[in-house]
């Protein structure tokens, strides 16, 4: 089979409106799959959502950044009012944490929207997507691996600080004097190890998402290098 | 926000180039599921960049850019084919399409092979069948012409070596 003597057989046979519309026929198939083109079938399609996996990602940031919202306002509500507004620190806490999550999700939404050019030629847009994407997985590496040691170095400093300090100071006495576990270098002893362990968990779950996306991209990109 | 002109205006362009899009989704899907998932996706996403087409490129090269970027990139669809494509097999699955004469039997032949190709060997594969010029193919996929041409004999190799496999019933 000679390609070039195909050029003739491929342009005339796969055009839909030359090929009738027998039984396993491929362009009867496209009609059976719906899609058939024309204004009533195409004009549905522009209302629709794009189910590309960058939409899929943009669509999991704001689910994740709803789950803050819901989870942490009426936290951070409840902490100032209830308990006569002895616990504010915590609501302090709570809206830190969540400025560090606006943060991480503009920063998020950023590389989201500039991870693909489909207008772009085929190896360019290959290119910025396994760039961005890089970037894009080590943001989420490094973001969710420090979150648990900014969280103690701010429940620390808060605490420490006394921000928000009750005048009465009946909600602290009992950590003064501090006994042996309060030891801040224990602590930070025990985040040493807590957090090589987050490291290597997000590293692995990371690459559990992404991992086999990067690879396919690159693989393509390099193919597309290749003389 | 784009006007109800213009979006007749792209339904209409669309419209004149739907066999492009029929091609890519029958090249890149082997279910009608994926298929009609895949052509799909392909009209939102040359919908999104409408607004950015400016007319320096032709439509078709435009649309070809946003189609195998939307087939390349969107790596859900690289399900594996429902029907066999093994070689040995395909004498059979020939026989069984009563309704096609030659020219469809190495229609059908020739796009059991293509499904043995790689993504970018199915696109490069694809332009040239249109009978798009190199200068064009590069517009497209960005690979220069001399790289094209290189490839471009490999596959035709590589085709003519798996059919020549699936005649003599080797696999």
């Amino acid at each position: 089979m000679e390609l070039d003597n195909l050029k003739v057989v491929w342009q005339v046979l796969e055009d839909p409106l030359s090929r009738g519309r027998r039984p396993g026929d491929p362009a009867a198939e496209v009609h059976a799959a719906g899609m058939s083109s024309g204004r009533e079938s195409l004009l549905p399609l522009l209302q629709q959502r794009s189910r590309g996996p960058v939409a899929r990602m943009r669509r999991n940031l704001r689910i994740e950044l709803l789950c803050i919202i819901v989870a942490y306002i009426p936290l951070i509500l409840f902490y100032l009012v209830e308990f006569q507004g002895r616990l504010r620190a915590i609501s302090l806490l709570l809206i830190l944490v969540g400025a560090l999550f606006c943060a991480y999700y503009y920063r998020k939404s950023r590389l989201l929207t500039t991870m693909q050019c489909p207008a772009c030629q085929v190896r360019s847009n290959l290119a910025r997507q396994v760039g961005t994407l890089k970037r894009y997985t080590r943001f989420y590496l490094l973001a969710s691996t420090i979150v648990i040691p900014a969280m103690a170095i701010l429940t620390y400093a808060i605490f420490h600080l006394r921000l928000f300090y009750p005048g009465d100071g009946i909600v602290y006495h009992r950590l003064s004097p501090a006994p042996w576990w309060a030891s801040p270098t224990l602590w930070l002893l025990m985040l040493v190890p807590l957090t090589v362990g987050m490291y290597y968990f997000n590293a692995w779950y990371i690459n559990r998402l992404y991992g086999r996306h990067i690879k396919k991209l690159q693989e393509l990109l390099r193919e597309m290098d290749e003389e | 926000m784009v006007s109800t002109d213009q979006q007749e205006a792209f339904i209409r362009l669309v419209d004149q180039h739907r066999g492009i899009l029929h091609k890519v989704c029958r090249l890149y899907c082997f279910t009608d599921t994926d298929r009609q998932d895949l052509f799909q996706e392909i009209v939102i996403q040359l919908w999104r960049s409408y607004p950015g087409f400016r007319g320096d490129a032709k439509f078709s090269t435009w649309l070809y850019r946003i189609a195998l970027n939307t087939a390349i990139s969107d790596l859900r669809k690289q399900r594996p084919p429902t029907t066999s494509t093994s070689p040995d097999q395909l004498p059979t699955e020939l026989q069984d399409i009563q309704y096609s004469g030659e020219k469809e039997q190495q229609l059908q032949l020739l796009y059991t092979a293509i499904n043995r190709l790689t993504e970018v060997e199915k696109a490069l594969t694809m332009l040239y069948l249109e009978d798009r010029t190199y200068q064009e193919m590069e517009e497209i996929l960005g690979i220069t012409q001399n790289n094209l041409r290189v490839k471009m004999n490999r596959i035709k190799d590589k085709l003519r070596k798996m059919t020549k496999e699936a005649a003599y019933g080797i696999g």
